[in-house]
């Protein structure tokens, strides 16, 4: 009976959310502020990427935020794992072919994850895509070599110097221009790689920010074994 | 100076900590508070002019709505004070209290949790409040699990599946909002909000309801708060009774205020409160656990404050808001002596208890003070905005929430009653020598001086209760200066 009752009030909540989401109209042409974003992205941010520009320009405090939230759940993570006692990886050492071949791949795969996150706002990916490709990176090599070590010393200052850059350009456009986040800096011309004002150097903050945190966290959940 | 101070600098501070940290242990304990004083100067300094005039700030150069901004209304200015005393008193108490291991993470996690909720607060914005919400949300589960034992983790991953579970409501409500206006700006989605189909907007406030219904600790959502407080170490407890709940229940009054203002919905409020208030009232009384108990007569405590938004005339407000900073102020104290009371017996038991009032009469003292300013006795601040609740429901011509609000007074009198009846009457078993250290009594006694001032003087809070009612009812304002 229960469950006849749990199936009757499922499927009215079901009928009820899809008559909600089927009035949305589906394809068409934003309105609103999604049409201004698009109609004045290069006029107003100097960033030929709409969507770089609508993350870390227009809602740059947004971006700020899941940088924040991003850094919560490493420094969380390493609050609920802390040990005194030093620990070492479970996985055995892999067999020659994949560790030569990482060896090879992991330096290309670092410098791709630079070149997305210092292309932000000329090609698609940003700052979160690229430090996630660089942490790819180190997770292959954690994985071909035992004995690979990440310095975590160095992680957490870059974690933390990246975070503290990204809040002193908000003040920077607070104290140079009108408010938090502002842009300060000249556009440039529109698709080259020194333009889009602050764009490229939060986007590098980002990136090195979210490399060494998602790094720091591989490293942090690999580690088992007293 | 700008509101943007508020959720700027102690993120900065999260950052720096680290750093800090390589320097020296000391300096890592220290930061927090320089922060906390140097956001209390902010407060004092914005205050008089966000209480006279709502202060609006641009982020990033872009004009509402294309960008995001801060609104620092009547309402903001008073929250945020409020967060920022709280969370120096509970830094002054966490200084001696914190001695386990990572201490560094602890205070990373503890600012970014004052970033989180002041961005609740002071954003004009649906998304960014999502942001904040994740902020605060994060930062408190995983302080919930601090500790590292079965019980804190068993607590912190039942929060954090239920959070997550109402970050997903609250986030699909902001998708169907945008796809149905196209605007993210608070006071856009306020006029446009009209123009788009009741079922649709039904929708949207039942996910609203669910989502922050559960950091609002209302009924039947809050299944998560009494193991979350109770296994959290004690100022994590103060930290959720003292801002989270209250960060939470004003974005929720603020999104009813403005996109769902109907008198259905308030009574729906009014009936929730009311259940809430009852349940968690008699659950308090059937507790063995202090800390247990002080988290069911939070929520009950949440009830009360629903109900009187769920009022929603102009006096209801008021008190709702004195009522929200007396609970603030009380239900910290509690937390902070239980925590010294439970480090002593060496129990989280109630029984555990007996004689300790002879032994550590100081702690104690702060105990009995506490509960007897929660019930609301005169001359402790509790009474005055319990007091103005009641008038104000009468004055809406109901009666049966009167009723049932002073039969709660009586359960929450019984049970805090018979805790500082076993402190004072029950016989001494053995003394424990470690003493309370004197940054926790500083803490204890700065709110002890608060309450009692504010309960001979209610009118310095009352008075900036008025502005904050009005900045909270007005939604013409609203609109006119989130939007200029």
């Amino acid at each position: 009976m229960r469950k006849v009752i749990a199936i009757l009030l499922l499927f009215i909540i079901g009928y009820y959310s899809l008559d909600v989401l089927l009035k949305i109209p589906f394809g068409e042409s934003a309105g609103g502020v999604g049409k201004h974003y698009l109609e004045s992205t290069i006029k107003e941010t100097g960033a030929v990427n709409s969507v770089t520009a609508i993350v870390v320009s227009y809602r740059g405090f947004d971006t700020l935020g899941e940088v924040t939230v991003l850094f919560l759940a490493a420094t969380g993570l390493g609050a609920i794992l802390y040990d005194k006692k030093a620990k070492k990886r479970a996985l055995q050492n892999a067999s020659v072919i994949v560790k030569t071949s990482s060896k090879i791949i992991y330096p290309l795969i670092a410098l791709l994850g630079a070149y997305v996150f210092v292309h932000g706002h000329l090609t698609p990916g940003g700052g979160f895509q690229g430090g996630a490709i660089i942490a790819t990176g180190v997770l292959l090599m954690f994985i071909s070599y035992r004995s690979f070590e990440t310095n975590h010393k160095a992680l957490s200052i870059i974690e933390s110097l990246a975070g503290m850059t990204f809040v002193t350009i908000g003040f920077a456009g607070l104290i140079y221009g009108t408010s938090f986040l502002q842009n300060i800096l000249p556009f440039g011309i529109p698709g080259e790689l020194f333009s889009a004002g602050i764009i490229p150097l939060i986007y590098i903050a980002v990136g090195f920010k979210v490399g060494a945190e998602l790094t720091a966290l591989l490293d942090n959940l690999l580690k088992t074994i007293k | 100076m700008s509101p943007v101070h508020f959720i700027a600098i102690p993120l900065f501070a999260a950052f720096l900590i680290p750093l800090a940290g390589k320097v020296s242990k000391e300096l890592v304990k220290i930061i927090p508070g320089l922060v906390l004083l140097y956001l209390s100067f902010v407060s004092v300094t914005l205050f008089p002019i966000g209480t006279h005039h709502p202060v609006v700030e641009i982020i990033a150069g872009f004009k509402p709505p294309f960008g995001i901004t801060l609104y620092y209304g009547a309402i903001a200015a008073f929250l945020t004070t409020l967060i920022t005393l709280i969370g120096f008193v509970i830094w002054l108490y966490s200084y001696k209290f914190i001695i386990r291991e990572p201490i560094e993470k602890y205070y990373m996690l503890f600012m970014m949790l004052i970033t989180g909720s002041t961005g609740i607060v002071l954003t004009g914005d649906i998304f960014n409040l999502f942001v904040f919400f994740e902020i605060t949300s994060i930062a408190a589960y995983s302080l919930t699990a601090f500790l590292r034992d079965r019980d804190g983790a068993e607590a912190a991953f039942k929060y954090l599946l239920i959070g997550s579970f109402a970050s997903t409501f609250f986030l699909l409500a902001i998708a169907i909002i945008y796809a149905n206006v196209h605007t993210l700006n608070l006071a856009d989605i306020a006029v446009k909000i009209q123009d788009v189909p009741v079922t649709t907007r039904l929708f949207v406030l039942i996910l609203f309801l669910i989502g922050l219904g559960i950091e609002s600790e209302m009924f039947p959502l809050n299944g998560w708060a009494p193991d979350a407080y109770s296994q959290a170490p004690s100022p994590v407890g103060a930290v959720f009774g003292g801002i989270v709940v209250k960060a939470a229940v004003y974005s929720l009054m603020r999104i009813i205020f403005l996109m769902f203002n109907s008198h259905d919905v308030l009574h729906f409020l009014l009936v929730m409160g009311i259940i809430t208030m009852l349940i968690a009232e008699m659950s308090a009384m059937k507790q063995q656990q202090i800390k247990r108990m002080l988290a069911f007569s939070s929520i009950g405590q949440m009830g009360l404050v629903i109900i009187a938004f769920g009022i929603g005339t102009e006096p209801s407000v008021r008190a709702a808001m004195f009522q929200m900073f007396n609970h603030a102020l009380i239900k910290s104290l509690l937390f902070f002596s239980a925590g010294y009371l439970v480090f002593h017996s060496g129990s989280k038991k109630i029984s555990a208890l007996d004689g300790l009032g002879h032994d550590k009469p100081i702690t104690s003292f702060f105990f009995a003070f506490g509960a007897l300013a929660i019930i609301g006795l005169p001359p402790f601040s509790g009474f005055w905005s319990k007091l103005y609740i009641l008038l104000s429901i009468a004055d809406a011509g109901l009666m049966v929430p009167v009723v049932l609000i002073l039969i709660s007074s009586i359960i929450e009198a019984v049970y805090y009653l018979r805790v500082v009846s076993r402190l004072y009457f029950y016989k001494e078993e053995a003394t424990d020598v470690r003493r309370t250290p004197v940054s926790g009594l500083i803490a204890m006694g700065i709110l002890t001086v608060v309450i009692l001032l504010v309960g001979f003087y209610p009118n310095l809070i009352l008075n900036w209760m008025t502005p904050a009612a009005a900045d909270l009812l007005n939604k013409a304002s609203y609109i006119k200066f989130g939007l200029f």
